[in-house]
């Protein structure tokens, strides 16, 4: 990449689970994003306002407040309303696909999530697709 | 208290005997003995008679107890199965992941053997999660009412999704696969998902069952012969096939055909139970043809927009 440091997507990584956000840290961060990550919703609502990423990970299973419901207070948060939102989440049976998208979700993938698969479908997300 | 009214016909004589041979008995008789031409009416109850009645009656109780409790058992177990499988899933997608990231060389290059090494890692663990997916899926249908949200779809349609999900499983293999859909058959009027579900797990198991060599799979969607206006979609394939002995095992929990083949063939045992579960839910029937070493013939029926309520299925 020949940007500048700062010029690399923003990614915010909403997981409760310690290792498995390490791995996609990892994951994000060697395949060029900066990444920023929260473990509970609340985190996830302070750190977005604070840094706007350009995308959102977001697991629905959070401790506190459902990833979700943190999806719909970011949309509703003029600041942070532009950030687009992807479901992480178990299969089809346990999660309604149509409320992820009510909620304002732009798209959802099922964990564990196919890591090129996700790498692949990154810019898409972005609209950045063209750009490189 | 056990009561009896009797009434006894004759010479009076016979009433007083019968008098005499019932307090032999242990019977208290209360008599109303009132005489109505030769026939006598009285009322007697028996001490051991009412406590045998008071301890079938608890007896009774115990068995509704212990069946509530059955139940509950019941339906924690599946609870229990539901969160072991929900926990276990988050190490392995940890596993998933970082396997992942190394493979692909994320964290430095690494040599053929060290990536086929950390294939086979990420491959097992996918194994496994599929696994504990089938048995959450399972818990889910058994500890909690599952609603069907019924929708309107083309069955052709249906079997081209089940196969475009198991299609590279069948080139690999070289399995052939035939589809027939009977000409007019009626838009399906079911869950999609759940006959989905059900469809690619028969297909899962031909597919398993079936040889490398000459292995064939046909897949026939028809009119049901036996209940107007559903629809019937046999899965028929040409492999080991199932003795009819196993026939209605099969359907049940955690069952496997034989042990032998347990070890051959992995899986939970609880894809068929599923199946069944999700057909039941629709009113529908699930069974098999199948004799051992002609392949088996799986079929299952779902309403359509023609189907009118079944009644007595079960």
């Amino acid at each position: 990449m020949t940007e500048t440091k700062d010029k690399l997507p923003l990614v915010l990584l909403v997981e409760d689970n310690e290792t498995i956000r390490g791995a996609f840290v990892i994951l994000l961060e060697e395949s060029g994003y900066r990444v920023r990550a929260a473990a509970t919703g609340a985190e996830a609502l302070s750190v977005a306002v604070e840094s706007q990423p350009d995308l959102i990970l977001m697991d629905l299973g959070l401790p506190d407040l459902g990833g979700l419901e943190v999806t719909r207070r970011l949309k509703a948060d003029p600041r942070t309303s532009d950030s687009v939102i992807v479901a992480l989440t178990g299969r089809a049976l346990e999660t309604d696909q149509q409320a992820c998208f009510d909620a304002g979700c732009a798209g959802y993938l099922a964990k564990p999530v196919d890591t090129q698969m996700l790498l692949k479908t990154i810019p898409e997300y972005l609209g950045t697709e063209n750009a490189k | 208290m056990i009561e009896l009214q009797l009434t006894v016909r004759g010479p009076r004589g016979n009433a007083a005997r019968l008098r005499d041979l019932l307090a032999r008995e242990g019977f208290t008789l209360d008599g109303d003995w009132a005489t109505e031409g030769t026939a006598l009416r009285v009322t007697v109850s028996h001490e051991s008679g009412d406590a045998s009645l008071q301890s079938a009656a608890r007896e009774i109780e115990e068995l509704d107890a212990a069946l509530r409790e059955l139940r509950n058992l019941d339906v924690a177990k599946s609870q229990f199965l539901a969160n072991v499988s929900h926990e276990l899933r988050t190490p392995l997608t940890a596993i998933v992941t970082y396997g992942e990231v190394l493979r692909d060389g994320l964290l430095g290059d690494l040599n053929d053997r060290q990536r086929e090494a950390v294939q086979s890692v990420i491959g097992s663990s996918r194994q496994l999660l599929s696994m504990i997916e089938e048995i959450l899926t399972y818990a889910r249908t058994s500890a909690t009412a599952i609603e069907l949200e019924p929708v309107h779809f083309a069955t052709a349609d249906l079997i081209r999704t089940a196969h475009d999900m198991s299609a590279s499983l069948i080139r690999k293999k070289g399995i052939r696969f035939e589809t027939t859909v009977e000409k007019g058959l009626p838009t399906a009027a079911a869950d999609r998902d759940k006959i989905l579900h059900v469809l690619t797990n028969l297909l899962g198991n031909a597919i398993e069952f079936t040889p490398a060599e000459g292995g064939l799979i046909r897949v026939v969607a028809e009119r049901s012969a036996k209940n107007r206006g559903w629809i019937c979609v046999t899965v028929e394939d040409n492999g080991i096939g199932i003795d009819p002995e196993h026939h209605e095992m099969i359907f049940r929990e955690f069952a496997q055909v034989d042990s032998s083949r347990a070890r051959q063939h992995h899986g939970t045992g609880l894809g068929l139970a599923i199946a069944k579960n999700f057909i039941l839910l629709h009113g529908g029937e699930i069974g098999l043809e199948s004799e051992l070493g002609k392949g088996s013939r799986f079929f299952f029926t779902f309403p359509s927009v023609e189907s009118e309520p079944q009644e007595g299925a079960d």
